[in-house]
């Protein structure tokens, strides 16, 4: 298969990878089993789109305001409901991912069904430039390179300032909490607070990641952020790694390699059985990722011992 | 010397040349048609249909080659674009890097969008979507997104002079609108609507339903309340099989007063939809489909097969991978630019007219190099700048006995006048 | 419930308010059979069953397959339920027990559960096609009750639903096997030491909510007339609402829930668009989470 396929299967794990590093701030390292994250996303996606296309602000200016809404909503769907127990804090975290999704096709500031289109423009011209340098090098036939770059580099960038803030203080309270809250809480840390915050991180995360989802798929649309996407974002949590920062891009780098590659997987089937059979499979994939190796191929059993 | 170096030189180049063309003409084409199919996603029920829509082209057209004489085949490839925009992208890298040369489909505008914009515009690969959304020529696709599917705006001002036709005209009358809440049925609501009230019509509505609800009893019971003159249902088959048993059990539904659009044009009513729910509905679809004898052909090629019935836009379909054979037997080539480039070649108006059955005359006819206008099975094309097809000729049918009956054809375009 | 129904037909009338109040009530009788074998499972073994909706849509298609071969529809729909327990027992065989042994944490459970999802809902595609399919039963046939009119199918389901919930509710209450499954939903480590079998009981307790999801599924798609392998996934979430909103392992609780879930869904088209009727689910889901957590009948924990 041409480079361009999987340099594009290298942009789709960069982005769920972004995603992802907000989903491992939760769960492994806060204890917070947050199903909602691709509502945030949605939120922060549709925000700059919104901002672009009908108020008319370059999408440079628009996308870390976006980021403050979506951090805004973390912070709004936390509020109310991180003080429930674990597993209904993920039921509801669920049920407001999909209003917000419900809320983008039906309501008409969202641009409903037709969704929105036409915000990528500034960023079309940077990857042409890009694109024009990279021709110097024989590289300009790559169309997908210039997003390729720019994903995997804020990947790390985020990847870096998290495991910073992993090793402060302030992470060292957030790993406290994971294990034992009432400890933490008695310890005289606000808990409420911290979970407030990771969350909101997460939230800022999933916007950023939606950003470069809907510069590669420049248009927006509300079926591009449902419950689909981050389940198969906790699947790369667990197969990189509970725990594990770094684990995210390699989790993401093999499931989306798997994920994708199995197009190529032709059996004497019709094309309607195969994409059902490729489904089945993945399905297999989650279910023996879910039994084999709870630790993920990067993380540490040790990490795994707490309280749900 | 110069003379001896002359002559051979001479006799090299025309060696050269004549191999050349030699090798030209014996070089059989092999197309590779690739087909983005909703297979899994909420759209999984347009799939199968589609999916035999293009396989069916696809041997028909070989066989017709074969008896022509003209030395092509053609391979049909397919990629799930799961109803997400983001697979559609890596459905379509797929495809084009195992070699198709144009792809069929996909269903929806937003998919439509990310395909052209992320990979076909460059590679000057020709799709062909299903959507009919005005939205998907907001993009500069260099000429290579074609529809033969009518856009919605068209098809709206159809729907309006088949109610005028019925009602004797819009104004004062009071029509319900309800649509499945999606991209197809919104364009077209929104389209209708303006139109009619412009017109002095009443709309009551639009009444949009989710299709993964539990009951539609509250909707349909929206739509004939207050009862209205007629109502505009746009939806699909498997949906309106569930809406239109509400419908009829509301007590209140006429169903000659039902219009339907071109998603629920089928031939033969299928089993799921109870017949007081469509007996005597009435609805319009593009061009001259299925009284002719292209559509017979194209019915009993689809019967034959088995598996999956008819759906909506099947016949599209069928033409879009017929056209683009077409297409490449002209340009001699599977080269997606070139068969991009000799579309507007296969269907030129005022060129000889060719239909289904006569497709191996066709081909006749394109391989020596003549351009044509292929006529297909839901109509005539006239491509317009932007590749939408221009034909603002519509059917107006009723279904009669389960059966679609084509009652009166209009001109869409006249209707504003 | 009542008193909301008296202000709405005070509001809009009462033939409107009365037809979304017995809408309501069709829906309700879906989610509160699809919720009773959710809720079981969510008491008696702590798991959140995201494969609950691909139960039904199982129990369904291999009813479906039955009728093809020529069985007529009630046997047809007998072997699906009784399809559907089996395998639900042999699900918890092959996936849950060994998880259980293991201890492993929600989110391995949650991963499982959806990888499961996935794997019966494109199973079941992957030999159905993704082809709407219809049960074949007369869906336009209604009885009138005044100006107000029900279909005869819905009827029919409403009814079985009500009784069938009502005999697990009764079971869950009275007999041996009931009080076991509440013994060990309460404590599992006492349930064992007080002599329960309660491998047993679990048993029991899959087989029950497998049937019970077969049966859902089955009635759902004999009355709204035709479905595609999606359709048990997308109804899931409403189940989560129902059964939260009952009080988990309250399978009165899921009646309750489903009933109010049913009738504010369509209690809401009376004044929003019917677009929106999905997410007023999920907005009753999260209020009841924050303010109700212990549902309308339930003895839940609420706080972590």
């Amino acid at each position: 298969m041409s480079a361009d396929f999987w340099l594009g299967v290298g942009v789709t794990a960069g982005v769920y990878a972004i995603f992802v590093l907000g989903l491992q701030i939760n769960v492994g390292f806060t204890g917070l089993l947050n199903l909602g994250q691709a509502g945030f996303m949605g939120i922060g996606a549709y925000a700059m789109g919104m901002l672009v296309t009908d108020a008319g602000w370059s999408i440079w200016a628009a996308m870390p305001v976006a980021v403050l809404v979506a951090i805004g909503a973390g912070l709004l769907v936390g509020l109310p409901s991180l003080r429930l127990r674990s597993d209904y804090f993920a039921i509801a975290t669920i049920a407001f991912a999909e209003i917000v999704r419900y809320t983008l096709q039906n309501a008409n500031f969202a641009g409903g069904n037709q969704g929105i289109i036409g915000f990528d423009q500034a960023w079309r011209d940077v990857a042409d430039g890009l694109l024009n340098w990279l021709d110097r090098f024989g590289l300009g036939g790559y169309t997908q390179l210039p997003l390729f770059v720019a994903v995997w580099v804020a990947f790390g960038l985020c990847l870096a300032g998290l495991k910073l803030l992993q090793a402060s203080p302030w992470g060292r309270v957030l790993r406290a909490i994971r294990e034992d809250e009432t400890a933490a809480a008695a310890l005289g840390k606000n808990v409420l607070v911290y979970k407030l915050q990771s969350l909101g991180i997460a939230a800022a995360l999933a916007a950023l990641a939606g950003f470069f989802l809907s510069l590669n798929v420049t248009y927006l649309y509300p079926s591009e952020f449902d419950p689909t996407f981050t389940f198969l974002g906790y699947a790369i949590l667990v197969l990189g790694g509970f725990a594990s920062y770094g684990g995210v891009a390699v989790g993401a780098i093999l499931l989306w390699a798997v994920i994708e590659g199995l197009r190529f997987l032709h059996l004497p089937l019709s094309d309607g059985q195969m994409g059902a059979l490729r489904f089945v499979l993945i399905g297999l994939v989650l279910i023996l990722l879910g039994m084999l190796r709870p630790q993920g191929l990067l993380g540490r059993k040790a990490e795994m011992q707490f309280s749900q | 010397m110069i003379g001896n170096k002359f002559v051979a030189a001479m006799l090299a180049a025309g060696l050269a040349v004549a191999s050349w063309t030699a090798g030209a003409q014996a070089d059989p084409v092999n197309l590779t048609i690739g087909k983005l199919l909703e297979v899994t996603g909420p759209l999984s029920d347009t799939g199968p249909s589609q999916d035999k829509a293009v396989k069916l082209a696809v041997q028909f057209a070989n066989e017709q080659a074969a008896k022509a004489g003209v030395q092509i085949t053609a391979k049909d490839i397919g990629a799930d674009v799961q109803g997400d925009p983001q697979a559609a992208l890596s459905a379509a890298r797929s495809l084009v890097d195992q070699g198709a040369s144009c792809l069929i489909g996909p269903s929806i505008t937003p998919e439509s969008i990310a395909i052209a914009n992320g990979v076909t515009i460059r590679k000057r690969v020709t799709i062909w979507p299903t959507g009919t959304s005005m939205r998907l020529r907001t993009i500069k696709d260099e000429g290579t997104i074609f529809r033969t599917v009518p856009p919605d705006s068209l098809q709206a001002l159809a729907l309006v002079a088949a109610a005028e036709d019925k009602l004797g005209g819009a104004s004062g009358k009071l029509v319900s609108v309800i649509y499945r809440n999606e991209p197809y049925g919104e364009g077209l609501a929104k389209n209708f609507s303006s139109a009619w009230q412009a017109k002095g019509g009443k709309i009551q509505g639009p009444i949009v339903f989710d299709p993964a609800q539990a009951t539609f009893d509250s909707e349909a019971g929206q739509v004939v309340a207050n009862n209205p003159d007629a109502y505009i249902i746009i939806d699909y088959p498997d949906t309106y099989a569930k809406l239109g048993a509400a419908l009829v059990r509301t007590g209140k539904f006429d169903p000659t007063k039902g219009f339907v659009a071109d998603a629920l044009a089928l031939s033969t009513v299928p089993n799921n939809i109870p017949p007081q729910a469509i007996e005597g509905m009435r609805g319009t679809e593009g061009g001259t489909p299925t009284g002719t004898d292209a559509y017979k052909i194209f019915d009993s090629l689809w019967q034959k097969a088995g598996g999956a019935e008819h759906y909506s836009l099947d016949a599209n379909s069928f033409d879009a991978a017929t056209l683009c054979f077409l297409a490449a037997a002209q340009a001699k080539s599977s080269d997606p630019g070139a068969i991009t480039d000799h579309i507007r070649s296969v269907t030129t108006p005022g060129a000889p007219k060719f239909y289904l059955t006569n497709l191996a005359d066709a081909l006749k006819a394109v391989d020596s190099g003549q351009k044509i206008d292929y006529i297909g099975v839901v109509g005539a094309f006239d491509f317009a700048d932007n590749g939408d097809p221009t034909i603002s000729l519509f059917d107006i049918f009723e279904y009669q006995k389960g059966k679609l009956v084509v009652i009166k054809q209009i001109d869409a375009a006249r209707v504003t006048e | 419930m009542s008193l909301t129904a008296l202000v709405l037909a005070a509001v809009v009338g009462p033939v409107a308010a009365g037809q979304a109040t017995l809408n309501g009530l069709v829906a309700a009788g879906y989610f509160a059979l699809g919720a009773v074998g959710l809720t079981l499972v969510f008491g008696v073994l702590r798991l959140v069953n995201f494969a609950h909706g691909d139960m039904l849509t199982f129990g369904t298609y291999v009813t479906l397959g039955v009728t093809a071969l020529g069985l007529p529809f009630w046997p047809a729909a007998a072997v699906g339920v009784v399809a559907t327990a089996v395998l639900a027992v042999l699900l918890d065989r092959l996936i849950w027990e060994p998880l259980r042994r293991a201890r492993t944490s929600t989110l391995q459970l949650f991963l499982a559960a959806t990888g499961l999802a996935i794997v019966l809902r494109y199973g079941v595609q992957f030999f159905a096609t993704g082809q709407v399919r219809s049960v074949g039963l007369d869906t336009t046939s209604s009885v009138d009750i005044g100006p107000w009119h029900l279909g005869t199918l819905q009827l029919a389901v409403m009814l079985i639903g009500l009784v069938t919930i009502v005999l697990a509710g009764l079971g869950l209450r009275y007999t041996r096997l009931g009080k076991e499954m509440r013994a060990v939903s309460d404590n599992i480590a006492l349930a064992e030491v007080s002599g329960i079998d309660t491998r047993r009981t679990i048993r029991i307790t899959w087989l029950a909510a497998g049937g019970l999801a077969g049966l859902a599924g089955i009635l759902y798609a004999a009355a709204i007339g035709s479905i595609n392998p999606n359709f048990g996934f997308t109804i899931l979430l409403s189940l989560f609402a129902a059964a939260i909103l009952g009080g988990i392992g309250n399978a009165y609780g899921a009646l309750a829930g489903g009933i109010v879930i049913g009738l504010a869904q369509e209690w809401s088209t009376l004044f929003f668009n019917p677009r929106w009727k999905p997410a007023v689910g999920f907005a009753i889901l999260i209020l009841t989470l924050l303010l109700l957590p212990r549902g309308i009948m339930g003895r839940g924990k609420a706080r972590a």
